[in-house]
């Protein structure tokens, strides 16, 4: 009877409490959305399946040692991680208190060497890093897989409409406003005393507006770790909606005789220019914005290495076979920061109606800059490109196409907003770089 | 008094990026064009339909008439099919 009793006391259901109930919710939501529902299943598939495995009661998979150890060990090693914090624990209080207090010990801001003695000792206990966690750390925490996901982005982008018509940058500039505005609402929401943000935590929400989630990802993972989970999922499950957020704003924000403007034929572009044009932007980051040398470094160097011609098996892999593989990384990675205590919070509805202001914004003044731009320029602009001034590459792109199909069916938007578009990635990673040189 | 405070280093925030973010770009423009410019200056690409001229001389003149008949009765049906 007594057996029956600990393995009934070892298994999940006893364990589960309500957070992880409601985690686990959320990451069959996450999966329903991108099975069912298409919505970047590539990464929405992971991080649900991460977010899922995160809360498994008892498991532990996205702990360190130290916080697994404190979950489940037994009051005897309880004692043991108390003395190597420096503190002792009341004799009188039962375990589950002891586990409270050691979280709170080792979450406020224990000194670095005191928290490495208590690992010491979990994990000579026979304790492990979780799994998840794991990939967390080698994955995000080194920042290396948003990295080479930029690369894989950079092999897979096509700058010839961009170098066809330069000007399509300032479209991507303009359409940067979104981050900054969102930021500026975050800290507003914070001054009224509604939510409760930093900066850093402000900024790494407004990067959401950027429209691009290896940029997200990096910017959060620097700025704000603790808010990671919520700003990536807020970031891929936009992306997925860019074709019903933005059309109604580009409708409100044209006349229809604007959206039917046909656009004169990009020139061709030379090889060379191609080749050149890499080198071109890593100069001048290296010049003027090292902190989005890593960000748009790796973009660079993906980029080159299609166009240069001569490394076609590497520029196959990083486009195909190594951003695949990082993907499954990043995406589980993300998942494990799907924890009850982080992410059932108010903030994450604040991060969520942020996020999706983000886009308006971004959209809103895309097209607003093209419509300045038609108005100055001899060359007639259609306003309904500088929609795809936000990354999302090539979704939004493909958007303004297809709303300005619909004004002029025979008047074919997408190269022209290909332009725009890759703008955008280079315009958000240049903002990810200004904010981790203010605030990191 | 903290909150104010909050609120300036956003607005800051916001200025300057978004002015930094402008002048890169606009930099980037600049570079951009310099760079076509000399590239089709001094590196003009080599008269490119030479090679397909070629190419096609060499095909036989009957089946690209055949192709172009092809090709105009799909676009016709096409259209007929879409219209409206």
């Amino acid at each position: 009877m007594e057996k029956l009793l600990t393995l009934w006391h070892g298994s999940g259901l006893y364990n589960l409490n309500l957070g992880q109930a409601a985690m686990i919710l959320v990451g069959l939501v996450l999966l329903y959305l991108a099975i069912r529902k298409k919505f970047e299943p590539l990464l929405l598939v992971p991080i649900g399946f991460g977010g899922i495995l995160a809360n498994i009661p008892e498991a532990g998979l996205a702990l360190s040692a130290l916080d697994q150890a404190i979950e489940v060990a037994r009051p005897a090693v309880l004692q043991q991680l108390a003395t190597a914090l420096g503190a002792s624990l009341d004799p009188a209080a039962d375990a589950e208190t002891w586990r409270q207090t050691l979280k709170g010990l080792t979450q406020d801001g224990a000194a670095p060497e005191t928290l490495r003695a208590a690992r010491d000792v979990a994990v000579g206990v026979g304790y492990g890093e979780g799994m998840l966690y794991s990939f967390y750390t080698v994955a995000i925490a080194s920042g290396i897989a948003p990295l080479v996901i930029f690369m894989g982005v950079g092999a897979m982008t096509d700058f010839g409409p961009l170098l066809a018509n330069p000007r399509t940058l300032f479209l991507g500039a303009a359409a940067q406003f979104g981050i900054f505005a969102t930021l500026f609402g975050a800290v507003g929401l914070s001054a009224l005393g509604v939510m409760d943000f930093s900066l850093n935590q402000a900024a790494a929400i407004g990067i959401i507006g950027g429209a691009d989630g290896p940029t997200s990802i990096y910017v959060s993972s620097v700025l704000a770790p603790e808010l990671l989970g919520a700003i990536a999922v807020a970031a891929y499950a936009y992306m997925a909606l860019v074709p019903l957020i933005q059309p109604p704003i580009m409708k409100l924000l044209t006349s229809k005789r604007e959206r039917e403007i046909t656009m004169t034929q990009l020139r061709p572009v030379s090889k060379l220019e191609k080749v050149v044009f890499p080198i071109a932007i890593l100069l001048l980051v290296a010049f003027f914005l090292p902190d989005a040398a890593p960000l748009l470094g790796m973009f660079c160097f993906g980029n080159l290495m299609r166009e240069c011609g001569v490394v076609e098996r590497l520029s196959d892999t990083a486009q195909n076979a190594l951003i695949n593989i990082v993907t499954i990384f990043l995406g589980l990675s993300v998942g494990s920061k799907l924890m009850a205590d982080s992410f059932l919070a108010l903030e994450t509805l604040g991060i969520l109606g942020l996020g999706i202001v983000a886009f308006g914004i971004g959209t809103a003044a895309g097209v607003l800059m093209a419509k300045l731009m038609n108005a100055m320029s001899k060359m007639p602009i259609n306003p309904l490109i500088g929609a795809a001034g936000v990354s999302a590459v090539p979704m939004a792109a493909r958007v303004a196409n297809k709303v300005g199909l619909e004004s002029n069916p025979h008047n074919f938007l997408l190269m022209h907003a290909m332009g725009p578009n890759v703008a955008g990635v280079i315009g958000s990673a240049v903002a990810a770089g200004v904010m981790i040189k203010y605030l990191g | 008094m903290q909150d104010t405070q909050l609120l300036n280093e956003g607005l800051a925030l916001m200025g300057v990026g978004m002015g930094f973010v402008f002048v890169f770009l606009t930099l980037l423009v600049i570079v951009t064009t310099l760079m076509s410019k000399t590239v089709g200056r001094f590196f003009p690409e080599p008269v490119a339909p030479q090679a397909p001229i070629r190419g096609r001389a060499g095909a036989p003149a009957g089946q690209d008439d055949d192709v172009m008949v092809a090709i105009t009765a799909a676009v016709h049906h096409y259209r007929r099919r879409h219209r409206r």
